[in-house]
């Protein structure tokens, strides 16, 4: 389950681009508002039933992150402009979130 | 005939010496230093990667053989140095100065965790390191009367904590925000706010290797450090019982999560060697930690027995490797911290648990 798979660097790639380029020479490049739906925190998916809170319509094409930082060795949060921050995206899921890495596999949902 | 005595065949028969962890010859490493050749006296320094290498003594002891053995040499002077590597990885709150950070954590109380933290410490100081002890247990700080310290830390112009010195080691303690007697009381988001704090208003100044005391468990305290600081390496510390050694896997599978790789296990209370007839005695099963350590695919890093004056010592303010270096307990220690400095040696010459910093600092998005 611990595959090494590192982000070699994240960074800013374009005005809504958030592009991380991994330990295996894959480069990812996320939508920072489909980043901002996908968010797992409490508030946005319900900590029991893992049933959706957030829909999608509630977020703003607009929206945008005002601060990355990075979470010990194995997570990246975001400050957004809507005033957000609890979430914490796992290098992990955010592998998962990589349309272009997850195809063949089912997207399980984790 | 010294005419045969040049660099040339110093450092050709130095390349012969291998260093065991890191698998290459000293020379190729980089480890010799100010090599002199006068006449027929030769003198070179040996830096290693730790001051706490556990093979100090073989190495140089096969430097100096091996190039006296060179026709014309008649006198060899080797002295061991240490420059140590650092194996923090771009992750986390950057600590200026520090070079190396160790966890110590259980996957339950009372398995002797703190006693195990201050002793490493204090084995790292006395091999030639700069330590540093930062005492994030905070559900039951005891670090300030384990080490003698009584008294707050200074704060200064830049408003950073000064830690406290005791026997030689920085010391900073979550006790000394509260009061010996009462436990503390801290719920997680607290806890978290708290440890950010502490671990980046501190003037650590320089630090080879940073030990830090986790909270027992694995909770909101151990994720909460897990996740500010960027670890180099976790040690678990367990006791030979059964339910210990599933805590331990517990503290194992939080640290493989966090990416935080896990140096290995140590077993604390081993065995006992009685002091009237010098018998060794195993209470509880023993070799537990190794069978966990086996099957969990980490390393063991050593087993300390159990020694009265262990406790003792810790009571006074003077830990066992301080007041009896001879004693079985110390000599355990200073095996377990040889042990957790090879393996960050080694950690660090493969470029830490990752290559490169990812992130120099927080993006400000544009």
């Amino acid at each position: 389950m611990s595959e090494a798979i590192q982000p070699a660097e994240i960074r800013q790639s374009g005005p809504r681009e958030l592009e991380i380029r991994w330990s295996d020479e894959h480069t990812s490049v996320y939508d920072v508002v489909l980043l901002r739906r996908a968010c797992r925190c409490a508030l946005c998916i319900d900590e029991w039933t893992g049933a959706q809170i957030l829909q999608p319509e509630q977020v703003s094409e607009d929206v945008r992150p005002e601060r990355v930082d990075l979470v010990g060795r194995y997570a990246i949060s975001i400050n957004w402009s809507d005033a957000h921050s609890s979430g914490i995206y796992t290098f992990d899921y955010l592998r998962k979130l990589d349309p272009s890495l997850t195809e063949g596999e089912a997207g399980e949902e984790t | 005939m010294s005419k045969f005595v040049n660099e040339e065949s110093v450092l050709e028969i130095l390349r012969t010496v291998q260093d065991p962890d890191l698998r290459r010859d000293i020379v190729s490493l980089g480890f010799i230093k100010d090599l002199a050749i006068d006449g027929g006296a030769v003198s070179f320094k040996v830096e290693l990667t730790t001051p706490a290498c556990p093979v100090k003594e073989q190495l140089q002891e096969e430097c100096r053989s091996k190039v006296s053995a060179i026709p014309g040499v008649e006198s060899v002077e080797v002295t061991m140095t240490a420059q140590t590597r650092s194996a923090t990885s771009g992750s986390g709150v950057k600590l200026e100065g520090v070079k190396n950070i160790i966890a110590v954590a259980s996957g339950k109380g009372g398995v002797g965790k703190s006693t195990t933290a201050i002793n490493i410490a204090l084995s790292l100081k006395q091999a030639g390191a700069q330590v540093g002890l930062l005492d994030a247990d905070v559900y039951g700080p005891s670090m300030a009367m384990m080490f003698g310290i009584d008294g707050r830390p200074m704060v200064n112009e830049q408003k950073k904590i000064i830690p406290l010195v005791g026997h030689g080691v920085k010391v900073v303690s979550m006790g000394f925000l509260s009061e010996a007697d009462r436990p503390v009381i801290w719920r997680g988001p607290m806890v978290h706010g708290l440890i950010r704090q502490f671990v980046e208003e501190v003037e650590w100044g320089e630090i080879d290797y940073l030990v830090v005391d986790l909270p027992p468990g694995t909770g909101d305290a151990q994720l909460s450090i897990s996740q500010v600081v960027s670890i180099s390496g976790a040690v678990i510390v367990t006791t030979p019982q059964d339910v210990s050694l599933i805590d331990a896997r517990k503290g194992l599978k939080m640290f493989e999560q966090m990416k935080v790789p896990v140096l290995g296990i140590v077993e604390n209370m081993s065995y006992f060697i009685c002091p009237s007839c010098d018998g060794r005695h195993e209470i509880f099963r023993h070799g537990g930690g190794r069978d966990a350590a086996t099957e969990l695919g980490v390393e063991f890093l050593g087993e300390i027995p159990i020694d009265p004056s262990v406790v003792v010592g810790g009571d006074e303010g003077v830990p066992i490797v301080e007041k009896d270096p001879a004693s079985g307990a110390a000599e355990a220690y200073f095996e377990l911290a040889g042990n957790i400095a090879r393996k960050l040696s080694v950690l660090a010459e493969s470029g830490g648990g990752q290559q490169g910093p990812i992130m120099p600092g927080p993006i400000e998005w544009k």
